[in-house]
């Protein structure tokens, strides 16, 4: 192996060496406690789909490098070199979890399998093994905002054609703008996602509460995220944390992505603003008494899947179904709880590579589908694009009869004066 | 032969003593001077106090209990069964009011204690056979276990000798004074020697010499880093 890359990949590892790795790499007690705990082994049990072999992955080499068992005694940890076969191997192992961390409730001890595979990502990265769709993607999301007076003029043009959907959805008063973009000292900062079904709910039930809110000239959605690139991850959320300082809004709210809830929430470190998700927002218009809605018809049986980012790692839990309270009266909770929800099997970067993974996404997740079959309910709700797009391959694949539908657009909707 | 009894007795106990003692400070300290990961770690919803629930977490593992409670019964029986012989331990030092607060005979347990932790150990090792945990267990996995049991087969033996089949030469008055010796910085391994059964009590320690060795540098740095990192889980 090229000396060179060998130790760009040791400086990765050590870099990702915080206090709390050292414990997950040093705690583990191999019991396989966690094996049942991820959906991927729960739906196909082999052994190479447990978090921990997955985990192992990166605590062999570890040890090979950086402990002293290791080091003395390679073999009794089965401490292994890094070498021309370790980003196959963990390409593997990376790429098969989706970082739903639902093994962490498990673990005795807490283990943080997402966390632990955060290094194997940052060690394809440097092997240039990583999806190069992924890479290429984040690098579009930093270049937009490198050179955002190009792509402005399309993007407000694009706003203008889904503008009569906006109002269709709820009537403006004259002269109001039905998608307001540059305003300054505005309350909300709305971050959406490329495409109209992103925007145009949200927009109207913002005007329909009488928000002084504004668009963000970019995307959510994190692909430096996905990839497990720290300082691609920065640079896209740079982006939007500087459009918002610029604006002096006071709260940047989240649309339907667990991972930009999550990042812009907890990875951002300390801002001038609130960070809030889509889903909060609306919660809180509801009890404001900001906006009414009217609910669904009571024989309409629904469920909600929990996005992992957002519910079991950031937090909202209570206020989707506060909401869903208020538009349907057959509620069906789908698992025991929320802290336990399967993963849909999408997230970790898994649905935005597409085709590539929907074999592996269908197999991998039929724990999810038995879950929302069991709820024997219509509508299955999310707060998630990835979530959403995976629900929607599972329902085709294992014909579950449901009708996927973004939380946020039931709101708008049901939306009335 | 002789050298070999007071080689284990003595100097390895030592030794083994300072590695075990050493080490752990200084996986500790590595640990807290290693870079800080400053976003929250925590898994919702979120109770509170989360002190007290991590505590509850790191020594009740509920999540275990609800997902394998055959595994749960045997890993609490296991640690309940070590904390009770450490109790013993203490005892062969010296008299504790505390620990005769349920009046008994000392080494706490009558042997049922280091029986448990055999049946638990066996537990634990056949389960390691069957797959998936087979697939990723390592040496180390076994070599622990190993460790452990045959510490525990003749520490017990020890006390099943003495409690179980009358065999009275070894006993509790013969260890404290070999201990304090130790403790006291003036080893002598006189009053353990002149008896039949000493090879056991050698072969105990020698085991649980190796075991405190390798301590620091195994997966048994568990038993330190068990409630910082359920606090972490747990949003402290
Ligand atoms: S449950 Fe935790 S300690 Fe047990 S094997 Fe999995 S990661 Fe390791
Ligand atoms: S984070 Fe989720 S997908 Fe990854 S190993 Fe854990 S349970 Fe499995």
């Amino acid at each position: 192996m090229d000396p060179k890359l060998h130790q760009e990949m040791l400086k990765a590892i050590s870099d990702k060496l915080t206090g709390v790795m050292q414990m997950y790499l040093d705690t583990c007690s191999r019991c396989g406690i966690c094996a049942s705990a991820c959906h991927v082994y729960a739906s196909v049990p082999e052994f190479e789909n447990t978090p921990v072999y997955r985990a192992e992955s990166i605590r062999k080499i570890y040890k090979k490098y950086f402990k002293l068992q290791g080091k003395l005694l390679p073999m009794i940890g089965e401490a292994v070199d890094i070498d021309d076969n370790t980003a196959d191997m963990l390409k593997k192992t990376a790429y098969s979890c989706t970082g739903c961390r639902r093994c962490m409730v498990y673990c005795p001890f807490g283990i943080d399998t997402q966390q632990i595979m955060s290094i194997a990502k940052l060690l394809l990265i440097k092997a240039e093994s990583e999806p190069e769709i992924l890479s290429m993607l984040a690098d579009v999301s930093i270049s937009k905002g490198d050179s955002l007076d190009s792509v402005k003029e399309n993007f407000l043009k694009g706003l203008k054609k889904i503008e009569a959907d906006v109002v269709e959805k709820w009537k403006l008063e004259a002269g109001k703008v039905a998608i307001p973009t540059e305003v300054e000292n505005a309350d909300i900062l709305y971050v959406a996602l490329a495409g109209a079904h992103s925007i145009v709910p949200a927009a109207a039930i913002f005007n329909a509460a009488g928000e002084n809110w504004t668009l963000s000239f970019f995307e959510a959605v994190n692909f430096g995220a996905f990839v497990g690139d720290p300082s691609k991850t920065k640079l896209i959320l740079d982006r939007i944390i500087n459009e918002a300082i610029r604006l002096k809004v006071k709260e940047v709210c989240i649309c339907e992505c667990g991972t930009a809830y999550r990042v812009m929430a907890q990875l951002s470190g300390d801002k001038p603003f609130k960070v809030s998700s889509i889903t909060q927002v609306h919660a809180r218009y509801i009890r404001e008494g900001r906006i009414k809605l009217k609910p669904l018809p009571a024989d309409v049986s629904v469920t909600y899947h929990d996005p992992c980012q957002i519910a079991r790692n950031g937090g909202v839990i209570d206020e989707p179904r506060y909401i869903i309270g208020q538009i349907a009266k057959d509620y069906r909770e789908m698992s025991p709880d929320p802290k336990t929800n399967w993963c849909c099997g999408g997230g970790g970067g898994l649905v935005a590579l597409g085709d590539e993974t929907i074999d592996f996404r269908m197999k991998s997740s039929k724990v999810k589908a038995d879950q929302v079959k069991k709820s024997r309910a219509k509508i299955l709700i999310t707060a998630c694009e990835n979530c959403h797009t995976q629900l929607d391959n599972l329902n085709e694949h294992y014909k579950l009869g449901v009708e996927v539908k973004f939380l946020s657009s039931m709101v708008a909707d049901a939306l009335i004066k | 032969m002789d050298s070999v009894y007071y080689f284990i007795l003595v100097p390895m106990v030592y030794v083994a003593f300072f590695i075990f003692i050493a080490g752990n400070i200084l996986q500790i300290v590595k640990v807290i001077q290693r870079k800080r990961f400053a976003p929250p770690l925590k898994i919702y919803p979120e109770q509170k106090p989360s002190f007290l629930w991590a505590i509850y977490d790191a020594f009740l593992f509920p999540m275990v209990r609800r997902s394998n409670p055959i595994l749960w019964f045997f890993l609490i029986g296991f640690h309940v069964c070590v904390f009770l012989l450490f109790l013993g331990h203490l005892e062969l030092i010296g008299d504790f009011s505390v620990l005769q607060i349920i009046g008994h005979e000392i080494f706490i347990g009558r042997g049922f204690v280091g029986l448990g932790i055999l049946i638990a150990l066996l537990f634990f090792l056949f389960r390691r056979f069957a797959s998936p945990v087979r697939q990723f267990s390592v040496p180390e996995d076994y070599l622990i276990l190993m460790l452990l049991l045959l510490t525990a087969i003749f520490g017990s033996q020890m006390d099943w000798a003495r409690t179980w089949y009358g065999y009275g030469e070894l006993t509790v008055y013969e260890y404290r004074p070999y201990i304090l010796s130790l403790i006291s910085l003036s080893p002598d391994i006189g009053p353990v020697m002149d008896v039949g059964h000493s090879f056991m009590l050698v072969l105990h320690v020698f085991f649980a010499n190796l075991l405190l060795m390798f301590f620091p540098f195994s997966k048994l740095v568990h038993s330190i880093f068990a409630v910082p990192l359920n606090m972490i889980r747990r949003g402290k």
